[in-house]
């Protein structure tokens, strides 16, 4: 095991936590699956008994008036509303008193009738249960004059329960997935938190010694065996630390009080040689060292980023709970609105959030950012009509971007300028699995308790990410900021550079629009008419970020390895609006799940490429006004597309309705991505640019 | 020492444990019992269709809903056959009770709530709660579509756990034993992960205080990969000369102190 490297103990714990995790959830899925099916067959029991009763009885009228068993008419016309009504019944028959099948509906006659004919149906009146291939089939007597004359059968299908109870299993493996991914995460962060983190300071002070500098010691506060060790490395620098302070005084005392120069002389010699040989801190003892570390954020970032996804999946939905009508307004503008709201105030709040993380510190503001999300969440869950849900919502947006941008710019100090990606990577990483296990337990949460339960979870989520934070990051010192605001001038010449205007035009912008008009708006409403449940729903919608997770680190991959970034981003926005016209093609309700993964390939495919390419089509105005601008500004201008997406959706609906949006808005996005595949024909690779050219 | 590496983890397991095994008895019980419940109101649907199919065949004899004195014979039976039906009513459409398993509320009229359904959809059932109790109902409609009133069959709202008591007692006690054993497994697992570090920690921490105190060097580990061990035994002597120079560079200052 090496010490100060996770990547071995952090194999072996997630192992543990699989093994931990799974087969109990698994073992008591199944024996719970078993005995609920035990529990429901009873019941199954009963039905059949009162639905064989009723008929036999009218049989046993129509017989009582003379009529004979198999000459008995309309039986299908009898056995149709029964059968409809009640959908565990899968067959209704008459037989005569030799089981021979007189009237049959819902079954094959050949199936029945070998073990009727074989069957004793001496029967007493409340009938008797046999299984007969897939079914489970109750005789009851029709007797007429105290003679028996035949049996009515009920048949229920041996599998409706289980194929009933089946979603159980949906929802079992859900909480089993997310709560692997929480263990992941929760596991990383104790490992990087307790052990990898600390033994890495303790490596750099390690190094520093052994070049003969005593002047830092690991600032490590936890009482675990890590702690100890530190502690008593800690003692040791602390005791050489000492010893050079009491010889430093002594040759003070010495050259300050001794008459002899020559001595004084020579004890300055022994100085200047132990302060050659030896580093110690100028202040009075060694300095404590806190380190910074991209991955202390993780935890507290993927925490309030699941807060958010977990009404993902039903937002449109509850926004038409609340709705009542505005004059001037379609159904479906309104319910678009909070969503265009949410992101237009992500949006605005991203540059000024930026802007006060580097004066207050990641810490305050990822703390300042909260306020506005709790209250939003809380008061989400609370509203009464749109109009206030537009004002929390606005409310969580701009507390979501305050976070968002305090984490990012954590990251970004807690990292060297080489490690830049390994840091988005901690960032985009925390986001995809938070949107993956949100939005799955979102719509889970929100099925069994309700929309404002739901709401009233993420707010939990949202004060245990801020109590994390206000816990953990106390110790962490916090750097003034150094980044410079770019002019109006220089955003504008910015867009002046073709390839750049064209990137954000062309790609980034529609990407983000088909996001939040489809993912965000349209797919919902579109599973939800289709008469999903919210637990099915959101199980759909996750296909989306699954597909992100899969595909993004292995299309990163190769794109540093072959360079095809833009040729990556037009396919990716092809694909992507290939996906959303798939209703136009396909029948059904699966051409919303196929454009759901499509949506996924292609931002897995386009995601990175597209950040990637920045630093390419604008190298010039990277250097002029940082990097971290450029891409902010990237950021806010994609955002357009997230307000114009469900806008764009909305006023789709009421012309094409929802099938015909979802193809209209692919429509657009498959337009703009094909302008883009043939405009990138013309970037060139790598940094050479027109604006350079210029410049 | 108690949060110790291992017990760290341990709790963090047995945490998300306890909330993924809590989770799914959640969800697994809600979705059962919406299934359950859906079945047994289907079924009394069946008993409260049944009801209505004999009271529209009598009206569509022309007879009026109040006249129908056999039906009072026909509830009183359906709720004989089952123990678990607390009574059935027939009203009209102003609300009054016309037939009641308990005699006792014939005459007596019913919450206005429960005229609602009727205004809706006519042959749609319809559920209510009263108190302690479900209520499955139909509208009775004549022949000429007009609704004339209204049957309910009312059952108790803890039928399920009743009938589930023993059920859920047993599920609840395989959930405690397949959660205390998966958590031992967790704890003893993050126990053996992290005794290697503890171990190799302590004896770090041991083999630094014989240097400082006696001398002599760290050797590390021969078989060991971690170029960690290198480090620490390079820090350990490093330190152990820093202290022997500075105490050499004190004796020294101390003799020429002396030298006066």
């Amino acid at each position: 095991m090496t010490l100060d490297s996770s990547r071995s103990l952090l194999i072996r714990l997630f192992t543990l936590a699989f093994l931990v995790l799974v087969p109990p959830t698994a073992i008591l899925s199944l024996v719970a699956l078993s005995d609920f099916e035990q529990g429901m067959i009873p019941e199954l029991d009963r039905k059949a008994a009162a639905v064989g009763r009723d008929l036999a009885a009218q049989v046993e009228r129509a017989v009582g008036y003379g009529i004979p068993i198999d000459r008995l008419v309309g039986m299908d016309e009898f056995f149709s509303p029964v059968l409809e009504a009640n959908p565990e019944i899968r067959y209704l028959a008459v037989t005569d008193e030799r089981g021979r099948v007189l009237f049959l509906k819902g079954a094959e006659r050949e199936a029945l009738e070998p073990h009727y004919r074989s069957a004793d149906f001496d029967l007493a009146r409340d009938g008797r249960k046999a299984s007969i291939a897939d079914y489970l089939d109750l005789a009851l007597p029709v007797a007429e004059g105290g003679r028996r004359v035949g049996q009515v059968h009920v048949g229920f299908d041996a599998g409706y329960v289980r194929g009933r109870l089946m979603g159980i299993l949906y929802d079992v493996g859900v909480v089993a997935a997310v709560s692997l991914i929480v263990a992941f995460e929760i596991l990383l962060f104790v490992v990087f938190f307790n052990v990898t983190g600390p033994m890495k300071a303790v490596g750099h002070i390690l190094d520093q010694v052994r070049r003969g500098d005593f002047s830092r010691v690991a600032a490590v506060p936890s009482q675990d065996e890590v702690g100890r060790f530190v502690r008593a490395l800690t003692a040791a620098l602390r005791s050489v630390d000492d010893l050079y302070r009491r010889l430093m005084a002594y040759i003070e005392e010495v050259k300050t009080a001794h008459f002899d120069k020559g001595v004084v002389e020579r004890v300055g010699e022994v100085e200047a040689r132990v302060n050659f040989l030896y580093r110690f801190a100028t202040a009075g003892s060694p300095k404590p060292m806190h380190e910074r570390r991209a991955t202390d954020i993780r935890l507290p970032l993927f925490l309030f980023v699941f807060a958010e996804e977990l009404s993902r999946s039903f937002m449109p939905l509850y926004v038409g709970e609340l709705m009542r009508p505005i004059p001037g307004l379609t159904p479906e503008l309104i319910t678009a609105i909070p969503i265009a709201v949410f992101m237009a105030c992500i949006a605005l709040a991203t540059p000024y959030g930026g802007r006060v993380a580097e004066r207050l510190g990641s810490r305050r503001v990822f703390l300042m950012g909260m306020v506005p999300a709790l209250l939003g969440y809380v008061m989400t869950g609370l509203a009464h009509s749109v109009y206030d849900l537009v004002l929390w919502r606005a409310a969580t947006g701009v507390g979501y971007a305050l976070v968002t941008m305090a984490c990012q710019r954590y990251i970004s100090k807690a990292v060297s300028s080489e490690a830049r990606t390994q840091g988005l990577g901690v960032f985009i990483g925390a986001v995809l699995t938070a949107s993956v296990c949100g939005t799955a337990m979102g719509g889970v949460v929100a099925e069994r308790f309700g929309y404002q339960s739901t709401f009233l979870v993420s707010a939990a989520l949202v004060m245990l990410s801020g109590w994390m934070v206000y816990r953990l990051l106390s110790g962490t010192a916090e750097e003034s900021g150094d980044l410079r605001e770019p002019s109006r001038g220089e955003l504008a010449g910015l867009l002046r550079n073709w390839r750049f205007s064209f990137l954000v035009l062309f790609a980034a912008i529609p990407s983000k629009m088909a996001l939040a008009g489809f993912l965000f708006f349209l797919a919902p409403l579109h599973l939800a008419a289709a008469g999903f449940e919210l637990g099915d729903i959101a199980r759909t919608v996750m296909l989306y970020p699954i597909a992100v997770v899969l595909l993004s680190p292995v299309v990163a991959r190769l794109a540093d390895r072959t360079g095809w970034r833009a040729g990556l981003v037009a396919v990716g926005g092809i694909v992507g609006g290939l996906g959303l016209v798939a209703p136009a093609l396909l029948p059904g309700i699966w051409p919303v799940a196929v454009g759901i993964v499509a949506l996924g390939v292609s931002h897995g495919l386009s995601a990175s490429p597209q950040l990637s390419m920045v630093p390419d089509v604008c190298w010039i105005e990277c250097r002029n006004i940082g990097q971290t601008n450029v891409l902010a500004f990237v950021r806010l201008l994609e955002r357009l597309g997230s307000v114009a997406g469900p806008l764009l959706a909305a006023a789709f609906v009421p012309v094409w309705g929802l099938s015909g949006a979802i193809v209209a808005l692919g429509a657009i996005v498959l337009g703009m991505a094909a302008v883009f595949a043939v405009v990138s024909g013309a970037y060139g690779s790598g940094p050479h640019i027109s604006a350079e050219e210029v410049a | 020492m108690f949060w110790t590496l291992s017990r760290k983890v341990s709790a963090a397991l047995a945490a998300i444990l306890l909330s993924t095994m809590v989770l799914t008895a959640l969800f697994g019980y809600h979705k059962f019992h919406d299934l359950m419940s859906a079945q047994v109101g289907s079924r009394y649907s069946f008993v409260v269709f049944t009801i209505k199919k004999n009271v529209e065949d009598r009206l569509s004899l022309g007879l009026a809903l109040r006249q129908l004195r056999q039906m009072q014979d026909i509830v009183e039976r359906e709720k004989v056959g089952d123990a678990n039906i607390l009574g059935i009513e027939i009203y009209d459409a102003k609300g009054e009770i016309l037939f009641n398993t308990d005699r006792g509320g014939i005459g007596a009229s019913v919450a206005p709530e429960w005229l609602e359904p009727l205004k809706g959809a006519t042959n749609h059932p319809f559920a209510l709660r009263d108190e302690d109790n479900l209520v499955v109902g139909l509208p009775l409609v004549n022949t000429l579509g007009k609704v004339e009133g209204a049957v309910v069959l009312r059952y108790p709202a803890a039928y399920l756990e009743n009938e589930l008591g023993d059920l859920l007692a047993k599920l609840a006690a395989q959930w405690s034993v397949v959660l205390a054993v998966f958590a031992v497994i967790g704890v003893v697992g993050a126990l053996v992960l992290f005794r290697p570090v503890g171990v190799k920690l302590r004896a770090m921490e041991t083999a630094l205080g014989k240097v400082l105190a006696e001398g002599g060097e760290v050797v590390p580990d021969p078989g060991s990969a971690d170029p960690f061990d290198a480090r620490f035994a390079e820090f350990a002597a490093k330190t152990r000369e820093a202290i022997d120079h500075i105490k050499g560079a004190t004796d020294e200052v101390e003799r020429l102190d002396r030298l006066a």
